[in-house]
């Protein structure tokens, strides 16, 4: 029961993924709360709410409010009603108006030849401006053999061989963060797997990271990188994954910061890998 | 002795940045070695485990949970840093905003805001340090490669690049420079003065100019040169260059040349460079065998050796003298921080007719693996210890586990060390290898040496009482430790 104090917040945007949260659950809890944003979590699943700029995603739920204003507790229950969201006994998440987000359409691929360009442009760019929390740096030495086996492991999936090591679990739960490097890495390159139509490739890698989730990270990254698997990324990835694509190199740098702290910089470190790997096999772009 | 330290949230999300900050602050609290804040994956956990700071408290933790893990050079250390990492993830709002303050992200950007600048100091992973130094370069400045596993080809074509446009390109891989006294990299406060330094090697660069100083002389430039610069592909681009430099600079008198043994032919053009000086030249081809010098040169074979003829000083070591007391039976094992200070080890083995082992033999040297029952020199920076781990230069943990495999080592009698101080390096070694010993049975001697200088951030003399108190004998120099162990070794296999 709401109480006459109650805060109603309306929901401008939602993610499909996070549509499918508010109808298929009736109880929730506040997991986690942070300066522009707070996620919800019903088993393993989660849903972010957050302020417009934190920008849309499959997982998001975007609202006019200032997220200190709330004051939300973590485990604060919340419960599920048509087209409402009540979060303890004072604030209340109205879907009324929200509207449905989804990505664009994926632009079309250049030549390889472009596009190794633009991954090595991007490869420099990330070496200089990249956070310094992220994969590229510190933990370059730690990841490296995970990454080179990936590397193998999709070259040979892209060459319809039969793959050599492990996509995936190396990489996963590895680093810092709140969602760690190496889960952010696999983001990036199911990202731009699924941009250049490598369909094969990205249901692998997706069946990759599905069989090696159990235990491997933390449930929110697990639930970010399900959505992933099934083809669903955030607004920011998909613009910056879309702009190397399409070759500017500084829109890709400028959409990769604006994701999380270190987050962007990793995902776009897969993002560049999956690339140069795809671009040694040119039957990889056909499709796209 | 060190304590490991750590604590698990259950189930705790913080924001990555907070993560990040909360980290740093508990790494630079008073008597903390390492430490990191990180979620408890199995994979986090595996590199926890292999840094040697995972706790039995921490093997429960769950991919959801938050674990803090640290080591500290002592219990209150350790707990005062707990309790401080325990206050920031409960209250992150208390880390402030100076944290956050960024430094300029871009190379241009950083050249608008100090536009004077004439040097860039380039450390990115190596793939890509190659394309930042045509940055560099084509900005107009002189470029240090801190990188390593940079192409040799690219080497070459950036310091031909560098040579046509009058910059020098210091590297890849050069870790030591001091450049009109400003030390970059890994170097020591040493004062200016009439002493040049051309050094493909980092800690070469750093014994000769630390004996240097301690001599009461000064340091003009130190110019690296990476350690591949004397290669044939090369040319010793940056060498000659850095000859022409401190040719034509007054205020230099001497100039030392340190590197491995160059290709013949790059030697002779270096050699032949030197001879049209009319500056004295001494020349450290360490480990090389007789180098013929020009006139105006002298040739070392050691660092020490090296400081000695700058300084004018007799090359008497204590190889020569008794050390009443001191000796020991068995073999000597050389634990090193310092690549170069591990070759130079083996020289003084050598010298001393010797057989020695390494896991980087100098020429005349065995490979560890084929002499493993005899006197060994291990360098410590290789890469099957810093596998996921810092360099022992700045994370003297490193040392642990090998030291405390010698002293346990029935077979070995002495244990020989080097400490190297300077900007860059761990704020307190001699701190960390005291609190090692502390308490631990030892049968070996232990022999050691400091690179450094009295105003480094951690001043020699300081370093050298730690040592002493905890037992060590500390020579003047890594050669005469070196000298000295070989001193104290009583009959045994290895004795010539």
């Amino acid at each position: 029961m709401l109480d006459r104090t109650e805060v109603v917040v309306p929901i401008l945007r939602s993610g499909v993924l996070a549509q499918a949260f508010c109808r298929n659950n009736v109880r929730a809890t506040v997991e986690a709360v942070f300066e522009r944003s707070f996620y919800l979590r019903a088993g393993d699943d989660f849903v972010c709410v957050g302020e417009p700029a934190i920008g849309n995603g499959p997982l998001t739920l975007i609202g006019h409010l200032r997220v200190p204003d709330l004051a939300l507790q973590v485990r604060q229950p919340a419960s599920f009603s048509d087209r409402h969201i009540a979060i303890g006994n004072s604030l209340r998440l109205t879907l009324n108006q929200a509207e449905a987000w989804r990505p664009p359409a994926w632009p079309v691929c250049p030549s390889p030849a472009r596009l190794i360009d633009t991954c090595e442009a991007l490869a420099r760019r990330t070496a200089i401006d990249a956070s310094e929390r992220a994969l590229a740096r510190h933990w370059a030495r730690i990841a490296g053999p995970c990454i080179a086996t990936f590397e193998r492991w999709l070259s040979d999936v892209i060459a319809r061989a039969a793959p050599s090591g492990d996509a995936a679990r190396g990489l996963l739960g590895l680093g810092p963060g709140l969602t760690p490097s190496g889960d952010d890495f696999l983001v990036g390159a199911l990202a731009l797997l699924d941009c250049i139509g490598e369909r094969d490739a990205h249901a692998a890698l997706g069946r990759a990271i599905i069989d090696a989730l159990p235990g491997a990270t933390s449930a929110l990254s697990a639930c970010f990188l399900r959505a992933s698997a099934a083809g669903h990324i955030g607004e920011a990835l998909h613009c910056a994954v879309s702009s190397v694509i399409a070759g500017d190199v500084d829109a890709a740098i400028a959409a990769v910061e604006t994701i999380g702290h270190s987050s962007g910089w990793d995902m776009m470190a897969g993002v560049t890998t999956a690339l140069r790997v795809a671009a040694r096999h040119p039957h990889a772009f056909a499709l796209s | 002795m060190s304590v490991i330290l750590n604590e698990v949230r259950r189930a705790t999300y913080l924001d990555s940045i907070v993560l990040m900050r909360i980290s740093r602050q508990i790494a630079v609290l008073p008597g903390i070695e390492e430490a990191g804040l990180i979620i408890g994956t199995p994979a986090n956990k595996e590199i926890l485990r292999d840094a040697g700071i995972l706790g039995p408290e921490s093997d429960s933790a769950e991919p959801s949970d938050l674990i803090l893990a640290l080591r500290a050079s002592d219990a209150l250390a350790g707990e005062a840093a707990l309790a401080e990492a325990k206050r920031l993830i409960d209250h992150p709002t208390a880390l402030g905003a100076a944290a956050a303050v960024e430094s300029s992200r871009t190379m241009r950007a950083a050249i608008k805001r100090l536009p004077a600048a004439n040097l860039a100091l380039i450390s990115v992973p190596g793939d890509f340090a190659v394309a930042e130094a045509h940055k560099a370069l084509e900005l107009g400045l002189h470029t240090m490669i801190f990188s390593d596993n940079v192409p040799l080809a690219d080497e070459t074509v950036l310091k031909r690049k560098a040579r046509e446009r009058g910059l020098f390109v210091m590297g890849p891989d050069c870790g030591t420079a001091i450049i009109g006294g400003v030390p970059l990299g890994f170097a020591n406060v040493v004062p200016q003065g009439d002493i040049g330094i051309v050094g493909a090697s980092g800690t070469g660069i750093q014994e000769v100019s630390c004996l240097i100083a301690r001599g009461g002389r000064g340091i003009s430039h130190a110019i690296g040169t990476g350690g591949r610069d004397l290669k044939a592909e090369v040319g010793a681009v940056t060498t000659l260059m850095a000859i022409d430099a401190l040719d034509a600079d007054d205020r230099t008198k001497h100039i030392v040349l340190i590197s491995k043994p160059p290709a013949a032919s790059v030697a002779k053009a270096v050699l032949e460079r030197v001879a049209k000086s009319a500056k004295p030249f001494t020349i450290c081809f360490l480990g090389a065998d007789e180098v013929a010098v020009p006139a105006n040169a002298r040739a070392a074979a050691t660092l020490k050796a090296a400081a000695d003829i700058v300084l004018g000083a007799s090359a008497a070591s204590w190889a020569q003298q008794p050390l009443p007391g001191l000796a020991r039976t068995g073999l000597v094992r050389g634990l090193f921080a310092g690549g170069t200070l591990c070759s130079e080890a083996q020289i003084v083995f050598r010298q001393a007719g010797l057989a020695v082992a390494s896991n980087v033999p100098v020429p005349g040297a065995s490979a560890m693996a084929d002499a493993p029952d005899g006197h060994v020199m291990i360098d410590l920076g290789d890469d099957e210890f810093t596998r996921g781990r810092p360099h022992p230069m700045f994370e003297p943990g490193v040392r642990d586990a090998p030291l405390g495999e010698a002293l346990a080592d029935p077979r070995v009698g002495i244990v020989l060390l080097d400490i190297v101080l300077g900007y860059g390096g761990h704020p307190d070694p001699a701190g960390h290898l005291a609190a090692f010993l502390e308490g631990r049975e030892r049968r070996p001697l232990i022999v050691a040496s400091v690179t450094g200088t009295d105003a480094d951030p951690q001043p020699r003399n300081e370093q050298v009482e730690k040592l002493v108190a905890a037992g060590a004998i500390v020579a003047d120099s890594n050669a005469d430790a070196t000298a000295a162990a070989i001193a104290a070794l009583g009959p045994g296999p290895g004795r010539a």
